[in-house]
């Protein structure tokens, strides 16, 4: 034939079509699947294979070793990667409509920039550049543009003046009581930052949603029970418990994470819950099961994508509070001291706040910054991706 | 004779009441309490009646989106013609026994329109995706082939190949509704069943969509079961139309006898609450008094009676129609208890007037309708005892002389089916004495 007319519905022999439809994997699926299955291999062969002190990546002759925490971070990336930033290029309308409602909101166009700023940083900073050093010769240096009195710093690496030592592009924010530059570790903490917001915010989407879903689609007893349990994990004295495996396994960052993350879905979980049993009111999920659909490909297909965009903001807004958790702990001193968080920086400038400010000043204002951009973001998220509003705006 | 595609015996939704801490059932609301009726191929069945009488139950009860707590739904589409029934009486086509696999090539066989746009398709998913979700969950994996299949539809249905990856909030309500028939076409069904499906539109809209009902209907021998409260709709699309009043079907026959020569007064008053053209036309003409009875305790004997302005007089009464509906009532109204006595009162001395007894018994009898005097000596001392007993406070008192005098016997007996040309009946105690129904030849 000539000219091939497209297939018409009428014309599908359903006898003859198999069922191979059962595994038929979306391409983010595929990508994950790849991505993902290496990430565990290496995982893997990091816990089994490699002694504890030798750095993951010796076989390739890199001095680089990953942590559980990292190991986590990645899969996180990676999930963000195919399931959020994939989807938005593959449905170009859908984006460009999101961008539109979301570009009204000038303070989250700028918050975003920032925490764009933040999460490159956190990303690639730690790759270039080379972990802050301790060098008690250059301690106290002051930020570039200031000058303190000579005396402050035990040598002074800038120029003297007048009897005040002057900061230096070398150290543009300064250097702590240790001779450690500030800027450097700051950027070190924005990849602790990132990793503390990706990892609590798959943890908590994840126990949340599957969670909630459950618990609606369940209903009766077993619904009851999730529900007491939800309440439970509410009223539950996270920092006690916290307390508790500090000082029985030692509170690393993964077990901050950890720990603060599943005790942080009850409301998610509470919420999903009444979004899907909103959502399973409505007509389409009524038209999707007519269709044949099992309640699994009714859940996944309608109710977790109408659930999620609208968990999106409560999840962006849960964030700063893990953040600022993170650093009153490091304040207190009972955080994680071997990570170089932006907490732990402003502990260890709280002695020095007399004569050297800026050891508190500089990873305060930042964490300050990205905290307000984490709510910024969140009100205009619910903005853009209120399905209410795309419906009245129609 | 030719089995019919669809065939619905005695169908039955209840929702159970429960109460208490043991949730025991108290009781059931009787959405649907036993409709029947067949569907032949290519044939469209309207489905009419007023709000909350259960045609959307019936609708979900049919395509087994809801578990309908009796009866039987014989589908004979989709590759299962021509099935007989089982030594034990089940019908291998009955959709009520189908198992999971059986339900899920039922759903290739029957789909369903929804009366919202709006609401009818997920504000995540592309209009595309969404027509295209039945093909993938009934086993298509190939992506472009269904996306080939999908646009093509689209274009049958008046939108563009290229509105595939556009979403629902970028249509307007008529798209929509065309993008749902369109849905519910993709699987090649054999009935489509529409609830209500141009009740949210505009009129001009209704038209077009209705006209592609029509074309789609024709040229893929779809048969329909077609819900509507709105007769005029009704009048343009259906072959035959079933009347439901409180979960039963009171009458059914062809559309043309329907309108032409109704039987059932129930049927008679919708059809005379469709507006006509003429404005020199009289309005209207029957007024349904009263809201439709709950269907958790229906009026006993016919189900219309309460609200029947054909209501029968016993034996040996001969008055005027509407005092005798205004009676029965006011016979209702005392039984309730909601006839206020005090309140007449106050409303008559609001008006100016001296709250005598006889301002009282004129004024209830102008509330309820009823005539100076009632052509009936009985029933006129009937009517003023009970107001005497009111105005002494004895309403309960008054509610039982009531039920003893004026009585029914719309009240006491069930109606049956009664045939009026083939293809036609009702449901209708005057109609009793003439032919009564023959025993279905499809309920065998």
């Amino acid at each position: 034939m000539a000219t091939e007319s497209p297939e018409q519905f009428d014309q599908v022999d359903w006898n003859d079509l198999s069922r191979s439809g059962r595994f038929d994997l979306s391409i983010n699926s595929i990508g994950m699947l790849v991505t993902a299955l290496p990430l565990a291999l290496l995982g893997v062969y990091d816990w089994r294979f490699v002694g504890d002190r030798t750095a993951t990546f010796e076989f390739v002759g890199l001095d680089r070793t990953l942590e559980t925490v990292d190991f986590l971070f990645i899969f996180t990336l990676l999930l963000a990667f195919w399931y959020l930033v994939l989807p938005l290029y593959q449905n170009p309308r859908r984006t460009r409509y999101y961008w539109k409602e979301f570009k009204r909101n000038r303070p989250a166009v700028v918050s975003l920039g920032w925490l764009g700023i933040v999460f490159v940083g956190g990303i690639v900073g730690p790759l270039v550049m080379n972990a802050p050093q301790q060098e008690l010769l250059i301690a106290y240096q002051p930020p570039v543009f200031t000058s303190v009195v000579d005396t402050t710093p035990a040598t002074c690496v800038g120029e003297v003046i007048n009897g005040r030592c002057h900061g230096t592009w070398q150290h543009p924010l300064g250097t702590t009581n240790a001779g450690r530059d500030v800027f450097t570790m700051i950027v070190y903490g924005m990849t602790i930052s990132m990793q503390i917001a990706f990892i609590t915010t798959t943890i908590v989407a994840t126990v949340g949603i599957t969670f909630g879903t459950l618990s609606a689609y369940a209903g009766g007893w077993v619904d009851e029970i999730m529900m007491r349990f939800t309440d439970i994990i509410l009223s539950f004295p996270t920092f006690l418990m916290f307390l508790l495996i500090l000082y029985i396994y030692g509170a690393g960052l993964g077990m901050f994470i950890v720990v603060f993350s599943l005790f942080a879905w009850g409301g998610t979980a509470r919420y999903v819950r009444s979004k899907s049993l909103s959502i399973s009111e409505e007509e389409f999920i009524k038209s999707s099961r007519i269709s044949g659909a099992s309640t699994y490909q009714v859940i996944r297909g309608h109710v977790v994508p109408n659930v999620a965009s609208s968990i999106i903001t409560q999840l962006t807004l849960l964030i700063p509070g893990f953040l600022l958790y993170e650093a009153q702990l490091a304040f207190l001193g009972i955080g994680d001291s071997t990570v170089p968080s932006w907490g732990q920086l402003i502990a260890a400038g709280r002695s020095d706040l007399s004569f050297a400010p800026w050891i508190v000043l500089a990873p305060g204002i930042v964490l300050f910054l990205t905290i307000l951009a984490f709510n910024f973001l969140g009100d205009a998220l619910l903005d853009a991706l209120n399905p209410e509003a795309e419906a009245e705006n129609a | 004779m030719t089995e019919p595609l669809l065939s619905v015996r005695d169908l039955k939704k209840h929702y159970p009441i429960r109460k208490g801490i043991f949730n025991r059932q108290v009781g059931a609301a009787r959405a649907v309490d036993g409709i029947s009726f067949d569907i032949e191929r290519g044939e469209t069945l309207g489905l009419v009646g007023e709000s909350g009488c259960g045609k959307s139950t019936a609708a979900s009860s049919v395509i087994r989106l809801e578990e309908p707590t009796a009866g039987e739904v014989v589908f004979n589409g989709n590759g299962r013609e021509n099935a007989t029934r089982n030594a034990d009486g089940t019908h291998p086509n009955d959709v009520t026994a189908f198992d999971d696999e059986e339900l899920k090539a039922f759903r290739r066989g029957a789909q369903m329109v929804f009366q919202d746009p709006s609401s009818s398709f997920d504000p995540r998913m592309s209009i595309g995706n969404a027509v295209g979700e039945l093909l993938k969950i009934h086993g298509m994996s190939d992506r472009y082939r269904r996306r080939a299949i999908v646009e093509d539809l689209l274009e049958r249905v008046g939108l563009s190949g290229n509105d595939f990856d556009r979403y629902p909030h970028e249509f307007s309500g008529g798209q929509k509704q065309r993008i749902a028939l369109a849905r519910a076409l993709v699987l090649n069904p054999d009935l489509i069943i529409a609830d209500e499906p141009v009740s949210a539109l505009d009129v001009s809209i209704q038209a077009e969509i209705l006209s592609l009902i029509d074309d789609l209907q024709e040229e893929f021998g779809l048969s329909l079961l077609f819900i509507s409260h709105d007769m005029s709709v009704i009048r343009q699309i259906c072959d035959r139309v079933a009347v439901m009043y409180l979960g039963e079907i009171v009458e059914i026959g062809p559309v043309g006898e329907i309108f032409t020569d109704p039987q059932h007064p129930y049927t008679e008053a919708l059809l005379s609450s469709i507006p006509t053209p003429d404005p020199r036309a009289s309005v209207g003409g029957i007024e349904l008094k009263g809201t439709v009875p709950s269907p958790t305790n229906p009026p006993s004997g016919c189900r219309f009676h309460t609200r029947c302005h054909r209501v029968i007089q016993p034996e040996g009464v001969d008055v005027d129609q509407d005092d005798w509906r205004g009676l029965l009532n006011f016979r209702e109204s005392v039984a309730t208890g909601r006839v206020d006595i005090e309140q007449v009162r106050e409303s008559l001395t609001a008006g100016g007037e001296e709250p005598t007894d006889r301002a009282i018994q004129a004024e209830l009898r102008e509330e309820f309708d009823i005539g100076d005097s009632i052509g009936d000596e009985d029933l006129e001392e009937a009517f003023t005892e009970s107001v005497r007993l009111l105005l002494d406070g004895n309403a309960e008192r008054a509610g039982q002389f009531l039920e003893e005098r004026v009585t029914t016997p719309c009240a006491q007996t069930v109606p049956e089916r009664t045939v009026h040309s083939p293809d036609h009946e009702s449901a209708c105690l005057r109609h009793e004495g003439r032919a009564s129904a023959e025993p279905n030849p499809a309920d065998d």
